[in-house]
């Protein structure tokens, strides 16, 4: 572990002369990107993160909600990118015991998962194949064993993966307001390690990800152990109903280094510890291993004297190992020793306060014509291009996915994986809804818009559901921050997710940064994934089998704007043309639209479209309910366009309803009255999915080979090709 | 040209983590008062049955096998070789 | 009348098993850990599902080996009924306590489903209340629910009727779609489906009142019901 030469020279003229060897590791820990966030820091204070239903408090990973009737629910999302790349099952699986245990600090139960999955090309990348399952069988094995349901995510792939991995796992939590822990420390008290034996894992691991996948290097290499993280659940959780924890901070990247500090700084407090005893695994680890190390399984906890008998208790139960490795001071200094000497004595102030750093931005030069408009010759059978896209990678059924996690663990998941969003019954009567959504296609090619489109998405997915946003958790994946270009791309990324939060009023209660995201051919398109959180207070929207008869009405404008579309880029293999933008006003008001009419029952279901546009959006109406469609494209809202790009076109804010007729008149009214665009544009019945222009038939395909076309691709794909 | 058996043991690395080992050893069978077991490591065994001229032709051969087809991960795990003839 | 829901560490169906228990059929439930021993006068015992030991080595087998066993064992030669879910299943199988043994699902995958069981046999605490033959709409989630077991022993469970559900579809190649089965005195169950996932309205898709009458048959056989 190394620092630049620059902030050698720093760290010398602030302490005033040499580190010892060990102080040298535990800044290089806590300076490196992963840790400090210096290249984000500065910029990300811009999101608003306070509002009515916020609660702050110190030392906190994850953001909380207050759900009402004494209730909060706890999110956090997190990344596990390069250690995936290199080990996908054990990378992914640790990712998600990470997250989890980040919920767990603030003295909330987790109940539930979400995972986020980009890789390369699988339909030519064998290696992107092998990353991808692997990581699947990661997060399925640990989720599993934790008996935390996996119960939504995404699943990506495109080019600029190549050779890489993005795993992003977020996980939710719940639980009293009045068992939230807060973080304090009182003279006397203990710093205690918890959890599974400190090795050499991962030594170098948070360095690392702020390095480029450049070599392999082995010792990033974390082996997940999710059944100690499963005792370490119950043991912390019946801890915390003891009242046995003044403070609790989880370890995870720069192990030891970082959460000795962070805890300190937060507490505003000094902590003495001895690395002889630190409970190891090995017994030759030296010093700086010791504080470095990023062995999984493990939490800090500081407690006085008298609770540490009854934690003590509690561990032996579950059968956790434990060590009290230090002391609560008040001198503001992290102070380690080995045994009687001192290796380490600096202030917690200077490990945890890295010089932020302002780097430039440039506009890349691409994005001065990327967004030209394209138009491309009519396709003489737009059936079998819509049926290749809903093979493709992208959009055909991820149920090959989440079949291999347990969704129903918990009993609480009531919309299962596969539809908009997952809901949650919380105890008290409400519901939560949770979606993640990331667009690197539209990112890339517009940075700004693409953000907010994934922001818009993952709100009205919750919306689809009968829940409204009330908390967003943000996850910023981009490249080399050094290069210019690619840090004006996160800037305005930045700025985007700020206005749309600032004016929907949705705050940011957690997220991460993930920078250096480079592979051998370059960096990684804009992966901004945004994760939103919705409460319902009475009743979810639960949809209803489809009828013959049904109408379809599309609630919102299809626009010229197919750039970073799946059409595109899929079958055109082209990219560029202009990327949707989310006119904030028609946003607001079909959220609010849709809200009123979910009230009212007033529809069967609701399903956004996103992927694919409107063809797909049909498509997935007609095969979840085995039932076919009449779309009249001429009736769609929106721009005069050809017919490929009405059927294509991946504009925001749009909404399919599947209305019995009887309930069209109170619909319309709600519509109108809010000067929503709106259009019943087909009927439901008969066996096929059929789009007609003007009475000319466009599409023409059945809807039970099109299913079983779209559930099997994946799977095939990855066990047979 | 003859048969013989290559048994390949795949097992983590020495310093990689073995919790399958561990919880096998403290929770099974030292719970049974088997004190005199101090280490149980858990490993994966798969015996390739193959047509060489020699017994180090056919070990050579399996190695390049492993690491062609990644039949064991070299981040995390070691693999040994045990001949037998056929 | 109380129902005893056994906690090994890495048990995760604990809570939600003593939720539906207490809270939807309003029994007097509790928890017992592992390493102690079950009391007295107890009616009926669970094992719930989970990854008792992270499923070291094979699903069940280190927790068949813990202290509380030895007293489900006895409560088994008791009569008390006594049912196994999912993990439970696989301790009670490698307790010696049923038989046969659960294997690696056919695609080698965990699998999170709905499916259908089919009642078999409709003579035990657990299914008392159902018809022959009547479908059970339940989810399945696991990696190893292959049953298992060879022909004499599938001979001899035919004809002591200890086929207790069977598949309706073809799920994880487990023999003659074997999803559950009995002792022979017809008191200790296992199944690998999850009634304690399919017993609420909120979030059964398709119909909670057949796998309410698993825990409706107990409350009948302890009395509390007619």
């Amino acid at each position: 572990m190394s620092l630049e030469s620059q902030e050698l020279d720093e760290l010398k003229s602030k302490i005033g002369r040499d580190p010892t060897s060990t102080e040298l590791q535990i800044v290089a820990a806590e300076w490196s990107e992963h840790c400090s966030y210096k290249s984000s820091k500065r910029h990300l204070k811009m999101l608003p993160m306070t509002g009515p239903l916020v609660i702050t408090e110190k030392g906190y990973d994850s953001g909380v909600l207050d759900v009402g009737d004494g209730y909060v629910v706890t999110a956090h999302i997190e990344s596990h990118n390069h250690p995936s790349a290199v080990e996908p099952y054990g990378g992914a699986a640790t990712g998600v015991g990470g997250v989890i245990r980040d919920i767990l600090s603030t003295g909330t139960r987790p109940i539930a998962l979400l995972d986020g999955l980009r890789f390369g090309d699988i339909e030519k990348d064998k290696q992107a194949k092998w990353l991808f399952k692997n990581a699947v069988r990661g997060i399925s094995a640990y989720g599993n064993c934790l008996g935390i349901p996996t119960i939504g995510g995404e699943v990506e792939f495109d080019e600029c993966y190549k050779n890489y991995a993005l795993v992003d796992v977020a996980a939710v939590g719940f639980g009293k307001k009045e068992n939230l822990i807060k973080n304090h420390a009182q003279k006397g008290d203990v710093v205690v390690l918890l959890g599974g034996a400190t090795g050499r894992d991962g030594i170098g691991g948070s360095q690392f990800a702020s390095d480029s996948l450049e070599s392999e290097d082995r010792s990033a290499i974390q082996i997940p152990d999710p059944f100690i993280e499963k005792l370490i659940i119950e043991a912390i959780l019946e801890a915390r109903t003891q009242k046995l924890i003044h403070a609790m901070k989880d370890l995870g990247g720069g192990g030891l280094s970082c959460a000795v500090s962070e805890t300190a700084e937060s507490l505003g407090i000094g902590i003495e510890m001895d690395v002889n005893k630190v409970h190891t695994r090995e017994s030759d680890m030296h010093s700086d291993e010791i504080m470095i190390s990023e062995s999984q399984e493990r939490m800090l906890i500081v407690t006085n004297l008298e609770k540490l008998e009854k934690l003590k208790i509690i561990c032996k139960k579950f059968r956790i190992e434990y060590s009290v490795i230090g002391h609560v001071t008040f001198d503001n200094l992290m102070h380690v020793k080995k045994g009687e000497e001192t290796i380490a004595k600096i202030s917690t102030d200077i490990v945890t306060n890295a010089t932020l750093l302002d780097l430039p931005s440039k506009k890349p030069v691409y994005l001065e014509t990327i967004e030209h408009e394209k138009d491309f010759p009519q396709i003489d059978d737009y059936s079998e291009t819509l049926l290749k896209l809903l093979s493709s990678p992208n959009i055909a059924s991820k149920i090959w996915v989440y079949g291999q996690y347990d969704h129903e663990v918990g009993i609480r998941t009531v919309i299962k994986p596969g539809a908009d969003a997952s809901v949650l019954r919380l105890d008290n009567g409400k519901f939560l809804s949770v979606k993640i959504d990331g667009n690197p296609k539209h990112c890339y090619i517009n940075p700004r818009e693409g953000a907010i489109g994934c922001f818009e998405e993952a709100c009205r997915n919750v919306v689809c559901t009968g829940a409204k946003p009330i908390g967003m958790l943000d996850h910023l994946q981009f490249g080399n921050p050094k290069d210019p270009e690619i840090f004006w791309t996160f800037l305005e990324s930045l700025k985007g997710l700020t206005d749309f939060a600032k004016d929907f009023d949705i705050p940011c209660v957690g997220g991460k940064v993930s920078l250096y995201n480079e592979t051998p051919l370059g960096s990684i398109k804009p992966t901004p994934v945004i994760g939103v959180l919705g409460l319902i207070d009475k009743h979810p929207q639960i949809s209803q089998k489809i009828s013959v008869d049904d109408c379809l009405v599309i609630v919102g404008d299809t626009k010229n704007e197919l750039g970073g579309s799946e059409y595109f880029e899929y079958i055109h293999k082209f990219i560029g043309d202009k990327c949707p933008v989310v006119t904030f006003d028609e946003s607001k008001k079909n959220m609010q639209s849709i809200l009123e009419i979910i009230e009212n029952k007033l529809v069967k279901s609701v399903h956004d479209c996103s992927k694919g546009g409107l063809a797909v959006a049909v498509s997935e109406l007609c095969m979840t309910n085995n039932i076919g469609c009449s779309v009249f494209l001429n009736k769609v809202p929106g721009e005069s366009l050809p017919v490929d790009k009405i059927l294509f076109s991946e504009s925001h804010s749009r909404y399919l309803l599947s209305v019995e007729k009887n309930n069209l008149d109170d619909l319309k009214t709600i519509l109108e009255k809010n000067y929503t665009s709106f259009e019943i544009i087909g009927n439901f019945g008969g066996n096929s999915i059929l789009f007609s222009n003007d009475s000319k038939p466009v599409i023409d395909l059945m809807v039970d080979k099109t299913q079983k076309t779209w559930l099997n691709s994946l799977e095939g794909l990855i066990m047979h090709a | 040209m003859a048969t013989f058996n290559v048994n390949v043991t795949i097992e983590n690395k020495p310093g990689i983590s073995d919790p399958e080992g561990e919880t096998i050893l403290n929770d099974l069978v030292l719970r049974g008062n088997y004190e005199s077991v101090s280490k149980i490591k858990s490993a994966k065994m798969l015996r390739f049955t193959i047509e060489e001229n020699s017994r180090e032709s056919a070990q050579l051969k399996v190695q390049e096998i492993c690491d062609e087809v990644r039949i064991y991960n070299p981040l995390v795990s070691k693999v040994t070789f045990d001949i037998f003839d056929a | 009348m109380k129902v005893g829901v056994v906690v090994f560490p890495g048990s995760n169906c604990d809570r939600d098993m003593f939720h539906v228990l207490t809270d939807v059929f309003h029994l007097d439930a509790q928890y017992y850990w592992h390493d102690k021993g079950l009391p007295e006068n107890i009616d009926a015992v669970i094992l719930p599902g989970g990854f008792s030991y992270g499923d070291r080595l094979r699903a069940g087998v280190i927790a068949a080996h813990s202290p509380v066993i030895k007293d489900v064992q006895k409560m088994s030669e008791k009569g008390i009924p006594i049912l196994g879910v999912c993990n439970g299943f696989q301790i009670l199988v490698e307790s010696g306590l049923l038989p046969g043994v659960l294997l690696k699902n056919d695609s080698l995958n965990f699998m999170c489903e709905w499916t259908n069981l089919i009642v078999e046999n409709n003579e035990t605490p657990f299914t008392n209340q159902f018809e022959l033959n009547q479908k059970i709409p339940i989810p399945i989630a696991n990696g190893e629910g292959k049953y298992f077991a060879d022909d004499e022993t599938l001979k001899n469970l035919k004809k002591n009727n200890q086929i207790v559900f069977r598949y309706g579809d073809v799920v994880n190649g487990s023999s003659n779609r074997i999803a559950g089965v009995c002792n022979e005195d017809g008191n200790v169950v296992g199944m690998m489906p999850h009634p304690e996932r399919a017993v609420e309205s909120e979030i059964n898709p398709i119909d909670n009142k057949p796998s309410s009458l698993i825990f409706e048959s107990l409350l009948v056989k302890m009395g509390v019901k007619n």
